[in-house]
């Protein structure tokens, strides 16, 4: 109790505050741009916190993950496109009661019943550290493999559209976790003897990569502004009331919300249709459900913004992410030097309490603003993203270097943001792929310590069989919940892109195989088995495919059918999309000609102009502020941005690519 | 006025007034060698000739082998580049990491910030201080990170006690090693001093763990001396004596010192590179020893970098060699540890 208080003390400091506020900013923007969310946002700030202390960087980062749920309204009720995942049900009934006219009510219904949710959930939260000893107590290596196991299941069979294809995109993930050295013999895996890959590509850069890169390319594909026009005024006091009203309902949802958080894997991603669902069916009226019922929207919203009290759980006390951006905070944790575990309820107490009220507060702080100033932010919808988008790639850039000052970084970045940009317009899942790649070793490592410790007789332990269980029937309640409804691949153009992309796919399994097939058991076993998965899982989606092409016969039987629902995407227009990724490749060669400061203000410029030759007071104005605040951070840190070329010939000063002094 | 600045600069011709000292950590930021760098900055700024800014570069990835790397390369030997080095940045050199470019053994050391290890294990497995119940069992499982690393000491520690069910659970840091050690998964644990003050000592005041051993504190002459962490617990050669029946000597003895060297001794230093004139060595070494009676330092030191007091001077040198530079006869009994518990690494 005491470190409860001392925690909130520490945190009402006014650099602890000021870090809190500048994460839950940021938080706040990348949750009303569509297809970023806090995973973007995490990855963004990833490569800053490791020079901060830990607790000014846990606030920071919990800034950022906690309104995502609350901005990401914005977008899902004035334009009907949700913000991030989390709010895929908002836009059910919330984009109908805009249409109506009803945006303001909608909008004041969303924060407040997501403040209410969010402080829900931190409640719980600190509720159950006191009881986490126990059952950390409780989870030996054995359940601790099976916990991480499922949670692969969960994620892989939840996060994509098609069941087998998220399955074997977390297959992909794992197999891409391996390469490196192995954690048992210490040999190189598929390294090709560089020291780069000796490591693995570092998880801020894969982080990136899979989810900044595509959603901007996405977004400019879209083209123009984010909204076409706005109406908020009217109505504030009216979603205030409502959320009032129905007091039960938030209570509900955010309980529901807690919980799906707290299990392992499922994280955000399916929160909302959950308490959507829930809502639905505890409904006696459920005509006016999709044309504008502001219960659809106080369901999900208080739902998605507790499910982060629950999520942290599993997060803090056994290391193991629910979802993309845990996956980040995780690696921020092992930036600033504190270990999930046990620690966190013990030695570390003062942090985890820290992190809770950063949450109550950040959450507050998020539906405060977004209320208050809700004219001014959902103007933010109104940028154009070709001002933006060179703006957010040249922040991508610098956060990758920041992270380890290395080159090769920004070819594992580009190599990722063509691997995300893929697998989005095809409809393969990208936080399956995430979460694989990040408990790739943990999962090698928890299989040969369960082996040492106890063999095969950990399955039959009390703690294992109740998670075997749980989770075995969650999969199958949620699968049936998800897929069994709907099947869209009659209006797919380009069928034949997506089975050749199946077909390249397949190369990253044989190749695993055929570089590791010599080494010593212990370390090529588990890529190996991992290998031979993906292959088979990777030639049953392909003949699913071809089969659905094709219109052949064996489509009837049951599992085909629920195979073949989702087996192609509607991506948006995949050439576009590549000429854009193209013009970041450019930007990346003028990086190595002119050095990262000066290329970024060139590539503003040129960016921006190409699409709007009047913008060149924008242009100019952006590319000058930039610059000022890469100087400023160059001094502040020491840093010495990437050099270019050009600084070999001409002297410059220090910070824009010149000899060190 | 230039016949003062003559006088002053007889006692001190090193002078790094308006000069920036770049630090090169090659760590992350957070680390514990990144921690020392921050701990010792300011003090450096304030008892250098000339009170230079020292900036502190963090170059972390490949095993601390980048950074490393990055500073036999670049660093000028003017007295302006000082290198962070840890045990992980010794044991690179000695077991002969092919990719390590920088000869440690002949740097100049200023400062070097020992640290100490300690063996435990459950009180219901074995008496405070007594093996003999440990050597009987089948099966006595430890945490081992990887055997590339300082953890492979463990392995020949473990061998020449002679505990022949010794089995290491690999992949496990110290802390989720001593998490799985507490859910009584593996049998014994092992900590440095500070998180053994921290996360141990309240478990053996409970009654639930009991000390085995340390590693000893190693004075000048080479003597073994008790860590005052825990006064009763035997060192190593104590314990060797008792299980072996004969003192430690010869090549194990020599073995001993250089794994003490590397895990204990230097397990954190500042380092100038190996052409810094002796002067300016001399200019560091005095503003370290002005440093350790300041009365800011005393102050903080023992909660910010431990119990040990910093070696510095001439010794500090013998120690960074006896750690960076394995005979043949230590190499060859580290690797028959290894080849013991069947690991394809080998010390080069």
């Amino acid at each position: 109790m005491e470190q409860l208080l001392a925690a909130l003390f520490q945190l009402f400091e006014p650099t602890h505050l000021a870090f809190l506020f500048a994460g839950t900013l940021l938080g706040l923007i990348v949750g009303i741009l569509p297809g970023m969310g806090g995973t973007s946002g995490l990855a963004l700030v990833l490569p800053f916190v490791f020079t901060m202390e830990p607790s000014h960087a846990l606030a920071m980062m919990i800034g950022v993950l906690a309104p995502t749920t609350t901005s990401d309204t914005f977008p899902a009720v004035l334009m009907g496109v949700p913000g991030t995942s989390g709010s895929q049900a908002t836009v059910m009934d919330g984009f109908p009661l805009s249409k109506k006219g009803m945006a303001a009510r909608a909008l004041s219904a969303a924060f407040s019943a997501s403040l209410l949710g969010g402080v829900f959930g931190a409640l719980i939260l600190s509720i159950s550290i006191y009881y986490a000893i126990p059952i950390i107590m409780a989870f030996g290596f054995g359940e601790q493999f099976l916990l991480v196991v499922l949670a692969l299941l969960m994620v892989g069979a939840l996060t994509g559209d098609n069941l087998f294809k998220g399955i074997a995109s977390c297959f992909l993930g794992l197999i891409i976790g391996s390469i490196g050295t192995a954690p048992i013999t210490g040999d190189p895996r598929y390294t090709f003897d560089t020291l780069y890959l000796l490591e693995g590509v570092p998880l801020v850069v894969v982080g990136l990569g899979l989810f900044a890169i595509p959603e901007i390319v996405g977004l400019l594909d879209a083209k123009g502004s984010i909204a076409k026009s706005l109406n908020t005024k009217k109505g504030w006091f009216t979603g205030l009331k409502d959320v009032v009203k129905n007091w039960f309902l938030v209570l509900r949802c955010s309980t529901l919300g807690c919980l799906v958080g707290a299990l392992p894997g499922l994280g955000g991603t399916v929160v909302d249709w959950i308490a959507y669902s829930h809502l639905k069916q505890t409904t006696k009226d459920t005509s006016q459900f999709g044309k504008g019922d502001i219960r659809g929207v106080i369901a999900p919203e208080s739902a998605n913004n507790a499910k982060e009290g629950g999520a942290l759980i599993p997060t803090l006390i056994f290391g193991i992410p629910g979802s993309g951006n845990k996956v980040l905070l995780l690696g921020g944790f092992v930036l600033i030097g504190i270990e999930p575990g046990l620690d966190m309820v013990t030695t570390n107490l003062d942090l985890t309490y820290l992190m809770i009220w950063s949450l109550a507060i950040a959450n507050i702080l998020g539906a405060g603003i977004c209320m208050g100033f809700s004219s001014q932010i959902s103007k933010f919808t109104l940028v154009p993203y070709y001002i933006l988008a060179p703006v957010m790639v040249c922040l991508i850039f610098f956060a990758t270097f920041n992270f380890n000052r290395d080159w090769y970084d920004f070819i594992g970045l580009m190599s990722f943001g063509l691997i995300g940009i893929t697998f989005k317009n095809f409809g393969w899942s990208r936080p399956a792929l995430l979460i694989g790649f990040f408990l790739s070793t943990k999962v090698e490592l928890l299989s040969y310590q369960t082996q040492a410790v106890y063999g095969l007789s950990f399955l039959t332990r009390p703690v294992s069989i109740i998670l075997i269980i749980l989770c075995l029937a969650t999969i199958v309640l949620l699968t049936k919940q998800k897929f069994d409804k709907y099947y869209r691949s009659d209006f797919v153009k380009g069928k034949l892109t997506q089975i050749y992309y199946n077909i390249i796919l397949l190369c990253l399994p044989l190749s695993m195989i055929w570089f590791t097939i010599n080494l010593d058991y212990r370390a090529n076993l588990f890529p190996i088995s991992l290998s031979l998965i993906a292959f088979f899982l990777l030639i049953f989606i392909l003949i699913v495919k071809i089969a659905d092409l094709k219109n052949l016969s064996f489509l009837n039987y049951t599992l085909i059918k629920f195979a073949r629902s989702n087996i192609f995407e509607i991506g948006g227009n995949f050439k576009i999309q590549i000429y854009y990724y193209l013009s970041f490749i450019g930007f990346l060669l003028m990086n190595f000609i002119f050095g990262f400061p000066i290329a970024a203000a060139l590539f503003i410029n040129l960016f921006i102009l190409f699409h709007n030759k009047k913008a060149y007071v924008s242009s100019i104005c952006i590319s000058a502020a930039l610059m000022v605040i890469l100087w400023l951070l160059s001094s502040l840190l020491t840093l010495q941005f990437p050099n270019g070329l050009i600084g070999l010939f001409i002297d410059l000063p220090w910070w824009l690519g010149g000899q060190l002094n | 006025m230039s016949l003062f600045s003559f006088v002053s600069v007889a006692s001190a011709d090193v002078n790094f007034s308006g000069k920036t000292i770049t630090w090169v950590v090659p760590f992350k930021e957070g680390g514990g060698t990144s921690r020392f760098a921050r701990f010792i900055q300011p003090f450096l700024k304030k008892y250098l000739p000339g009170n230079p800014d020292v900036q502190i570069m963090h170059i972390p990835g490949g095993g601390a082998i980048k950074g490393s790397n990055y500073f036999e390369k670049n660093a000028k030997a003017d007295g302006t580049f000082i290198f962070g080095c840890s045990t992980s940045v010794i044991v690179n050199v000695a077991t002969g990491n092919p990719l390590v470019k920088y000869n440690l053994s002949e740097y100049r050391p200023v400062v070097l910030l020992p640290q100490n290890t300690h063996w435990f294990t459950r009180s219901d497995l074995a008496e405070p201080h007594d093996l003999s119940k440990i050597k009987e069992r089948k099966l006595a499982l430890y945490a081992l990170k990887t055997p590339a690393s300082a953890d492979l000491f463990h392995i020949w520690i473990y061998d020449k006690l002679g505990i022949k069910g010794a089995k290491p659970i690999p992949g496990l840091s110290s802390s989720g090693g001593y998490q799985a050690f507490l859910r009584g998964e593996i049998h014994l644990s092992s900590h440095g001093a500070a998180n053994y003050v921290k996360k141990v000592k309240p478990e053996i005041a409970k009654g639930k763990v009991v000390d085995l051993m340390t590693l000893g504190i190693i004075g000048a002459d080479g003597s073994v001396s008790r860590n005052p962490l825990a006064p009763n617990a035997p060192t190593f050669p104590e314990m060797y004596e008792k299980v072996n029946g004969k003192k430690l000597e010869g090549d194990d003895l020599e073995a001993y010192y250089a794994i003490a060297a590397a895990w204990s001794q230097a397990s954190k230093a500042m380092m100038l590179p190996k052409d810094a004139s002796d002067e300016i060595v001399k200019a560091y070494r005095d503003a370290a020893i002005k440093m350790t009676k300041d009365p800011e330092f005393k102050a903080k030191a023992e909660k910010a970098l431990g119990p040990f007091p910093l070696i510095i001077g001439e010794e500090a040198g013998e120690i960074i060699k006896k750690a960076a530079v394995f005979s043949d006869t230590t190499k060859k009994q580290l690797n028959a540890a290894l080849k013991k518990h069947k690991f394809t690494y080998r010390v080069q």
